[in-house]
């Protein structure tokens, strides 16, 4: 019926389908509505991601923020709200909001500005499916982004520093995870039965926060303490991602995602030592032809 | 730090009871304050009437730069000051009054859904058209923004909130948005705010102590919430704003439920305390105008 659409957003790991909030809010709203969506996920090729992702192609129309995204979906009749009253559709966009302005800065830290998550985690997550050289700039950039966003935002007086700033951001982040732990409460999905725009955008910004293994984890660990809000999670990746849910074996994939961390942090100091050589290799060649180059006036 | 001295203010304030002579400061009314400064005072000032304590308000032109938030409107209470709507709601609680007690916590979520709603939208799509529309910079916001200070100040200062607010708007991915895409997402919240609202006369009506004569019988009151203030001073400022053009107030009068939402507040919390008695929301003629 509609023509063929294809998404470019991030890869996953750690049991999830992509790593990045916006990239997963899309793919799960697809599964929801049943959206026929390839998925392409951006690796180590040529085709660098330039500006924003995820990006849904679809005959020639491109289409790149997950809000416009959903919405062509929605026009292409892949609607996964067409059960919701009125008052639930407005529900859904106020909670998206209150997402976007309390969870989404204190999302942002944990991924991007936290030195320790930074440097172990998400750098060598992203620089590994960026192609050289672009893994050396990308990454720097999306942090410095993820910063000022969360100063511009947030950071105006009566805060005055980094550290108060973060203070408030996880204290609104742990606030709103509380409002939608009671706001969901025992039902399966936010709004009865069947999954709607606002449980993929919970379960995109969730997902992401609960299954990432980060050493420095203090919403991760708020987030732990709300059992409904992690089942939430956990039903929909094997409902509607047929992933292995870590539930019952929790030490188990536990040892399994420290054992993959790593092997992708062996994995880049090899890249980085592979890197190391060939500097050195063509700074002893650069260096040779300059001794050449010197040493004629001499031999003559 | 910042955490430890609020929970220290948060004891002070629940000390001493709200004096008499609590003051609210914002710009200056007829030549200086903007569509969006304008909407959290007229917000804070409904929530004040609503849980019926008394407050003054001054203006001056300098209300800005004295807020400790660097934004308007603040209070100036006892000797404590507190600035935007949400510390205020919080100050006041602690001082024992509070319009949502009585909603359970599934509504209380849902009613600050709403609020960061508004926030998102309604007061990021004012300030985009303040500071981003270049008609509406060139031809209002410049002129009014550093009216009380003399050339070259006055400019200067203007231009130093365009850049900041522009650089805010960077951020958040709104740079790249055009006027009608603006107010689409108005259109949508207001969509959002009138299904919430339907034939209900506030947001969330729970009955609180007390009876009212209505329709020749004693009823329940029904007290509004921070939530119908909030509503009520972004969509009354809206409305009685004139700008370079109707777009955006068109937006809001689509929405019959939301303009009679207006008129019901401000007849029961305006009426007799607003000396200007000819500005009403829905009065075309004598619409209040904060352009000269």
């Amino acid at each position: 019926m509609a023509a063929p659409m294809e998404l470019s957003c991030w890869g996953g790991g750690w049991g999830l389908p992509s790593v990045h909030p916006e990239s997963l809010t899309v793919m799960a709203y697809a599964k929801f509505s049943g959206a026929p969506l390839t998925v392409n996920a951006i690796n180590n090729c040529w085709r660098a991601p330039k500006g924003e992702v995820p990006i849904l192609i679809s005959e020639d129309t491109v289409i790149s923020q997950p809000a416009k995204i959903l919405n062509f979906l929605r026009k292409q009749k892949y609607n996964a709200d067409y059960e919701l009253s009125a008052k639930q559709g407005a529900d859904t966009l106020a909670y998206i909001a209150l997402l976007e302005e309390k969870l989404l800065p204190a999302l942002l830290h944990t991924f991007w500005v936290e030195a320790e998550n930074y440097c172990s985690v998400t750098k060598p997550w992203f620089a590994s499916r960026i192609p050289f050289p672009l893994s050396l700039y990308l990454p720097g950039k999306m942090s410095r982004e993820a910063l000022n966003r969360i100063l511009l935002t947030r950071g105006g007086p009566p805060l005055y520093s980094l550290t108060e700033v973060e203070a408030q951001i996880y204290r609104d982040a742990k606030e709103c995870l509380n409002l939608l732990s009671k706001r969901l409460g025992t039902s399966q999905f936010f709004f009865g039965n069947r999954p709607s725009t606002l449980d993929a955008f919970v379960f995109g910004f969730l997902a992401p926060l609960y299954k990432v293994c980060f050493p420095r984890v203090q919403l991760q660990e708020h987030l732990k303490q709300l059992p409904n809000l992690c089942r939430f999670c956990d039903d929909i990746l094997s409902c509607y991602f047929r992933l292995a849910v870590s539930g019952h074996s929790p030490a188990g994939q536990d040892t399994v995602d420290a054992n993959l961390q790593k092997l992708t942090q062996l994995v880049n100091k090899e890249s980085n030592l592979i890197e190391k050589i060939r500097l050195s290799l063509f700074l002893c060649r650069w260096t040779t032809t300059f001794v050449r180059v010197l040493s004629i006036p001499l031999e003559s | 730090m910042a955490l430890a001295a609020e929970a220290f203010m948060t004891q002070l304030a629940a000390a001493e009871p709200w004096p008499e002579n609590a003051a609210l400061y914002q710009q200056l009314k007829d030549e200086q304050i903007l569509l969006s400064d304008n909407a959290s005072s007229l917000a804070v000032q409904a929530f004040l009437q609503m849980c019926n304590l008394p407050v003054r308000v001054v203006c001056r032109a300098n209300a800005e730069y004295m807020s400790p938030s660097g934004k308007v409107p603040f209070i100036h209470v006892g000797n404590q000051v507190v600035s935007e709507l949400g510390p205020i709601v919080q100050f006041v609680k602690a001082k024992g009054h509070s319009l949502s007690d009585g909603l359970d916590e599934v509504q209380k979520a849902e009613m600050k859904a709403y609020m960061e709603l508004v926030n998102n939208m309604l007061l990021t799509a004012e300030l985009y058209l303040q500071w981003c529309d270049d008609v509406t910079v060139e031809e209002i916001t410049h002129l009014r923004y550093g009216s009380p200070y003399p050339w070259p100040l006055n400019r200067i200062l203007s231009y130093q909130k365009q850049w900041e607010i522009r650089r805010k708007m960077k951020a958040i991915g709104w740079a790249g948005k055009s006027l009608e895409q603006v107010l689409e997402d108005v259109d949508q919240c207001c969509q959002a705010l009138s299904q919430r609202l339907g034939t209900q006369p506030y947001f969330f009506n729970k009955q609180c102590k007390g009876l009212t004569f209505q329709y020749r019988r004693l009823v329940p009151k029904i007290r509004p919430t921070e939530l119908d203030a909030l509503v009520f001073g972004h969509l009354f400022t809206i409305l009685t704003t004139q700008l370079t053009s109707d777009e955006l107030s068109e937006k809001v009068k689509n929405y019959s439920n939301l303009i009679a939402f207006c008129r019901r507040i401000e007849q029961q919390y305006f009426e007799g305390h607003d000396k200007d008695s000819s500005s009403s929301a829905t009065s075309r003629s004598a619409k209040r105008s904060l352009l000269r």
